[in-house]
């Protein structure tokens, strides 16, 4: 694993084909990292997103889903997209859909992405076949990798923050084997406002999860002037984020100012709490 | 606006399911094998989905009738609860359901014959004891009455058995089926309460108290039997005056011969529970309570609760007798 820190809008894309991935790769500016790796991978100067392309199938995107994870540095608040072409025996040509439910041969039990994004955007359900399919009667959305991804994806985070959307490559009246690398590419471009609209409620989700766990403004410092352990640390972590709702920072230095010991701190911090009346009308 | 409601296959041409997504005809129908697959799975945001659930409609299969846990009464010998639904359309940030399940989706079980056949049971094999059953233990049982129409549906087995008492606890200002309808002795409309200001803060996306009394005063004065929960007791600045407001703008609006119960609770968190709520909402004011680690609960200080719990009574004494007045100590 690598030591990129964690950025507050964290999205990592998992992604097919460099074809569609490069309408993405130009709009998020992102560029292929400077080392060797097992997958291409690219991110943007900020390291807020981060793009593999897997390759085709389950297994590819099962690997690269979990590589990118463990390379990039991914948290549990990182939001995980996967786009890309579709076979469909419903829907249009060319348009977007988000995933709401995924099954594929060898599992009994689908599963379910949340589709939590206000959005227009119709949705339906995929079915990820290890094989290329022409018989499009019994499914709607039809890909390689999807289940994988998401399979292995909700391991790594919350299944709100994974997303799946598919563009409609071939259907029945539509053959797969028209399918150019241009036409691919222009299927994804022509939905990229859609898709840029999508991902920003996932960025803004990241953002917001990100805020919720940051620590307390005042633990690093406190941290750095008595010894705490790991019990206390936590302990410590607890109190000064009740205690910053209803107390400003400098009378939290003040009520500390004197302590000798880190157990001294938490004391003084407790007995804080203990004798809060919180005041309901400023609520 | 319920955006995708779940539907499992073996009830998808269910009456009572035809009937609910009849209600929501521009929601996405997606069927499913068990609502444990989309309910029970770890690795959910509760926070997240709480924005924006969806509604799973399920069938149930056992469990129907469970006993109440001790201290949950209102004066029965025995008590019992049933959920009809899992998880609120209310945000209430001292409620243990945001730690209970992973899931905030609303689980609605159609098969509300099941539950007829479980409550006439356990009345017939109490028959010699006074029985409460309650009603949204797991939910609010009158939130979603206009969806699901079970209120309606399971008083008539308390028309038939007069002597068991049923609770419906609620935050909602649900009228029906109750105003239409005549009132039943042993039927209780039970009001969970607080003062408004600390409700404005608390009580997310549930009716203000104001208009919770309002329906009160309108049921109550129908002849529907209420019950006032005052449960859990918040404590904070002036919280004296805003209980002493509360109870008497309460008592002055309801006549007391209307009044079956009023039951007083703390706050109480099991710690574990209580951890899990905390990481859910770090930064809730209500987290900023002296609350502490007491006998395996988080909880007030003994203290904080008894002169609570003893303050808000004395009160109430004033308008109803010993008798009327519970402790809920679960």
């Amino acid at each position: 694993m690598n030591n990129f820190k964690i950025k507050n809008n964290s999205i990592r894309w998992v992604i097919a084909l460099k074809e569609e991935a490069q309408v993405i790769l130009d709009h998020y500016k992102l560029k292929l990292v400077n080392e060797k790796t097992i997958y291409p991978i690219y991110k943007n100067a900020q390291e807020t997103h981060w793009l593999i392309i897997s390759g085709i199938g389950r297994n590819n995107a099962a690997a690269s889903t979990a590589y990118l994870y463990a390379y990039s540095n991914a948290s549990k608040y990182t939001s995980w997209i996967n786009i890309g072409i579709a076979g469909a025996g419903k829907g249009n040509y060319g348009d977007l859909y988000l995933v709401d439910k995924i099954s594929n041969y060898n599992k009994k039990k689908s599963t379910y992405p949340s589709t939590l994004p206000k959005t227009t955007l119709p949705k339906m359900h995929l079915f990820t076949s290890d094989i290329p399919i022409s018989d499009y009667s019994t499914y709607e959305l039809i890909d390689m990798e999807g289940s994988a991804f998401f399979d292995i994806a909700s391991k790594l985070t919350s299944k709100e923050f994974i997303c799946l959307m598919k563009v409609i490559s071939d259907g029945p009246k539509n053959d797969i084997k028209e399918i150019t690398k241009s036409k691919i590419s222009n299927l994804i471009k022509v939905n990229l406002f859609n898709i840029i609209d999508v991902v920003s409620y996932y960025e803004r989700l990241s953002q917001e999860e990100f805020q919720i766990i940051d620590k307390p403004k005042l633990f690093n410092e406190i941290k750095s002037k008595w010894h705490f352990s790991t019990t206390q640390s936590f302990k410590l972590e607890t109190l000064l984020r009740r205690i910053e709702i209803f107390c400003n920072r400098k009378d939290i230095e003040k009520i500390i100012k004197n302590c000798e010991t880190s157990n001294s701190v938490i004391h003084v911090l407790s007995s804080k709490i203990k004798n809060n009346l919180v005041n309901w009308s400023k609520f | 606006m319920i955006e995708t409601i779940y539907v499992e296959e073996v009830i998808k041409n269910h009456p009572r399911t035809k009937f609910i997504l009849n209600k929501f005809k521009k929601s996405r129908i997606i069927l499913i094998n068990k609502y444990g697959e989309i309910f029970n799975k770890r690795n959910q945001n509760f926070r997240i989905q709480k924005a924006n659930p969806s509604i799973i409609l399920a069938h149930k299969k056992d469990s129907f009738v469970l006993p109440a846990p001790e201290g949950f009464g209102i004066g029965s010998s025995k008590n019992f609860y049933f959920s009809h639904m899992y998880n609120c359309i209310y945000d209430c940030r001292y409620c243990f359901l945001q730690g209970m399940y992973s899931s905030a989706n609303y689980v609605i079980f159609v098969n509300f014959e099941d539950f007829d056949i479980a409550i006439k049971n356990t009345i017939k094999k109490n028959i010699n004891s006074k029985l409460t059953f309650f009603s949204g233990y797991d939910c609010d049982s009158l939130a979603l009455e206009n969806v699901t129409g079970f209120a309606k549906h399971i008083l008539s087995i308390f028309r038939t058995y007069t002597q068991t008492e049923i609770e419906f606890r609620t935050k909602s200002i649900q009228k029906q089926p109750f105003l239409s309808l005549n009132p039943i002795k042993n039927v209780i409309l039970a009001y969970s309460l607080m003062p408004e200001l600390m409700s404005n803060s608390l009580d997310n996306k549930a009716p203000s108290i104001s208009k919770r009394i309002s329906v009160i005063s309108e049921l109550a004065s129908k002849g529907w039997k209420i019950g006032l929960r005052f449960d859990p007791l918040i404590h904070g600045e002036n919280w004296k005056e805003l209980y002493k407001e509360l109870l008497e703008n309460i008592y002055k609006n309801i006549s007391p011969d209307c009044l079956h119960s009023v039951s007083f609770g703390t706050l109480r968190f099991p710690k574990r529970m209580f951890k899990d709520i905390f990481k859910l909402y770090p930064n809730e004011p209500l987290f900023t309570s002296p609350l502490s680690l007491n006998n395996k609960m988080i909880s007030y200080d003994i203290e904080i609760e008894e002169e609570m719990t003893s303050y808000c009574k004395s009160l109430s004494l004033m308008y109803i007798n010993e008798d009327r007045i519970f402790k809920c100590s679960i």
